[in-house]
């Protein structure tokens, strides 16, 4: 009798891809507790997962927070079950956007802009990204705009308030690279 | 106090200035968008029917039958309002008159829709 044995996975992974994996993890269980938060104003929500994204762009690199957006979208969008609606790809470009404005200003000076900037910066991002994709595909009319200083008004809060929450992550006493 | 101490120690130079840039142009973009353009044209839309769209730079009194009965529209220095309708609550009469694009008054019971436009424009929204 011939036993097969199944050849194992070979697939290798480096450190990188464990941490970008639990960092991804800790974000999707943020976006789906937001899911779940009652919002005064639809489409008004904290964007928690956002301090995830900062944290990883600070400790990390770009690269590894694309990752960990991307993933988060996705998956958070299957569990949710809005793959493939509108919603999702609000949340898509409103990620893309939020990485592509923090690309452009990852290189700020240290010494003047704390992580607070960056944390604005992305939260702006992704409501602009959002309001972009609204305005070409989902209400194609401009009467929407009336909604952009709501939602400026918010993200600039909720991006101060993730900023500095990712700034007291960092800077904790016990903060360690999960591992 | 003791709450606030830290995020006083946190925030730099730079943050206070993106977010006064930002606020700054928040109050642009609400000075911008909240103040809509004066509309050319009202749109009337019944029940079932295609828009009929009329110019406001005319004195007119339109009278359009609804479900219940005629609703009368009045069309004065480019302004539109209804000045008569055969509702029990009279909402639409109480909206007043309207000039600027996308403002709307709905009459509910009547199945009567009047807004201002000044061009054309698709479909209203994607909803699943």
């Amino acid at each position: 009798m011939v036993v097969r044995v199944m050849t194992p996975l070979t697939i290798k992974t480096t450190t990188e891809d464990h941490f970008i994996a639990k960092l991804a993890a800790i974000a999707i269980v943020l976006s789906i507790i937001e899911f779940f938060l009652p919002s005064p104003i639809p489409g008004v929500k904290p964007g928690i997962a956002n301090i995830i994204i900062l944290y990883t762009l600070v400790k990390f690199n770009l690269q590894t927070a694309v990752w960990v957006s991307l993933i988060r979208v996705f998956v958070s969008s299957i569990l949710v079950g809005s793959l493939m609606a509108p919603t999702f790809f609000l949340s898509l470009f409103g990620a893309i956007s939020s990485l592509i404005f923090l690309f452009i200003f990852q290189k700020l000076p240290k010494k003047y802009f704390s992580v607070i900037s960056l944390g604005i910066i992305a939260a702006f991002g992704h409501i602009l990204g959002q309001f972009f994709i609204a305005r070409i595909w989902i209400i194609p009319h401009d009467s929407i705009f009336n909604l952009l200083p709501l939602f400026l008004i918010s993200s600039l809060i909720f991006g101060v308030l993730s900023g500095f929450i990712t700034n007291t992550l960092l800077e904790h006493k016990t903060n360690r690279l999960p591992n | 106090m003791k709450k606030v101490l830290p995020f006083i120690k946190t925030i730099k130079l730079g943050d206070v200035l993106i977010i006064f840039m930002l606020m700054g142009l928040i109050i642009f973009i609400i000075n911008k968008s909240w103040n809509t353009p004066i509309g050319q044209y009202l749109k009337i839309e019944k029940n079932n029917e295609p828009p009929k769209i009329i110019s406001l730079n005319q004195i007119k009194e339109e009278k359009i039958a609804g479900l219940l009965g005629d609703s009368n529209i009045s069309i004065v220095d480019g302004k539109a309002r209804f000045s008569k309708a055969p509702c029990t609550k009279k909402y639409c009469i109480h909206q007043g008159w309207i000039n600027k694009v996308n403002q709307t008054i709905v009459c509910l019971p009547n199945q009567i829709t009047i807004s201002i436009t000044d061009g054309s424009e698709s479909y209203d929204s994607v909803n699943y």
